[in-house]
């Protein structure tokens, strides 16, 4: 029988955002975005479940160091956490913050920080009511 | 696009109380490496496990497995940790430390006992939450 073995972690941060794309017309991006397309932006208390995959080491029973992981996600999360994504943070100058595109920008950053392959899965609540994921058996 | 697997979820809760301690390490590097969770006597926590299990689903019954009968052979395992100190009121940590990734391995490999020749299915994977911001998945690799 062969096991595999994930460890996860909730994280937050709350953030603003605005919906809008410059490659359609304002009438176009009130009518895709609708209420996510108000022009003074408006926020979230997103959720972010961080999963590592690995063996647990045989003498500390562990994946990863929890508190080196809580350590360099709730830094990394500081670029983040009240600020508004689309002023600034630069990755969403270009890119139009939805969740797709802020769980993306987080899988590239955050799978700099782990080894290689120890990135598993991530999750992100924007709401209550609606999460994205991205990773490798999604 | 085929189906390629149905699964069925029952949450089971335990409490139980553990402490990571290595005998051969320094009281330093075990406060270095384990931080608040080597005080002395242990801590506690209110486990949340969910089981899921899969296999084909019964013509007649339109179960994969009767949840009265999953729910009777995983607390059968349940009670081994319900109310125990880990460390000492098990036999599964003698070696190991019981963290949520050993605890999670150890009840996978016996609930997974438990369900073995009893029908057509099989423990598919399993999440044990220490606490509600923490939580472990073990699962069966296909292949």
């Amino acid at each position: 029988m062969n096991l595999k073995t994930s460890f996860s972690r909730v994280y937050s941060f709350s953030a603003a955002h605005r919906l809008h794309s410059s490659l359609l017309s304002d009438e176009q991006n009130i009518n895709v975005y609708e209420k996510c397309n108000n022009p003074s932006g408006h926020g979230h208390d997103y959720f972010l479940e961080v999963s590592l995959v690995g063996e647990p080491d045989k003498k500390t029973g562990m994946i990863f160091s929890l508190s080196e992981m809580d350590r360099k996600i709730n830094e990394f999360l500081l670029r983040l956490e009240h600020k508004h994504l689309d002023y600034e943070v630069p990755y969403f100058k270009e890119h139009i913050s939805t969740g797709e595109n802020i769980v993306r920008y987080l899988w590239n950053e955050l799978s700099e920080l782990f080894p290689p392959d120890m990135l598993y899965h991530i999750k992100l609540w924007e709401t209550n009511n609606n999460y994205f994921e991205c990773g490798v058996d999604v | 696009m085929s189906l390629k697997r149905v699964l069925i979820t029952k949450k089971f809760e335990f409490s139980a109380s553990h402490r990571y301690w290595r005998e051969e390490w320094s009281e330093e590097k075990n406060n270095e490496v384990f931080g608040l969770c080597t005080s002395p006597y242990g801590h506690g926590h209110n486990y949340e496990l969910h089981v899921s299990v899969t296999g084909a689903i019964d013509p007649k019954t339109g179960m994969i497995i009767n949840l009265s009968d999953l729910k009777k052979y995983v607390n059968k395992v349940v009670r081994e940790f319900d109310h125990k100190y880990l460390n000492v009121d098990t036999p599964y940590f003698m070696e190991s430390i019981p963290t949520t990734e050993n605890i999670a391995g150890v009840l996978f490999r016996r609930i997974d006992e438990e369900l073995r020749d009893k029908g057509d299915f099989r423990l598919q994977r399993i999440r044990l939450y220490e606490r509600k911001d923490l939580y472990v998945d073990v699962w069966r690799e296909d292949k």
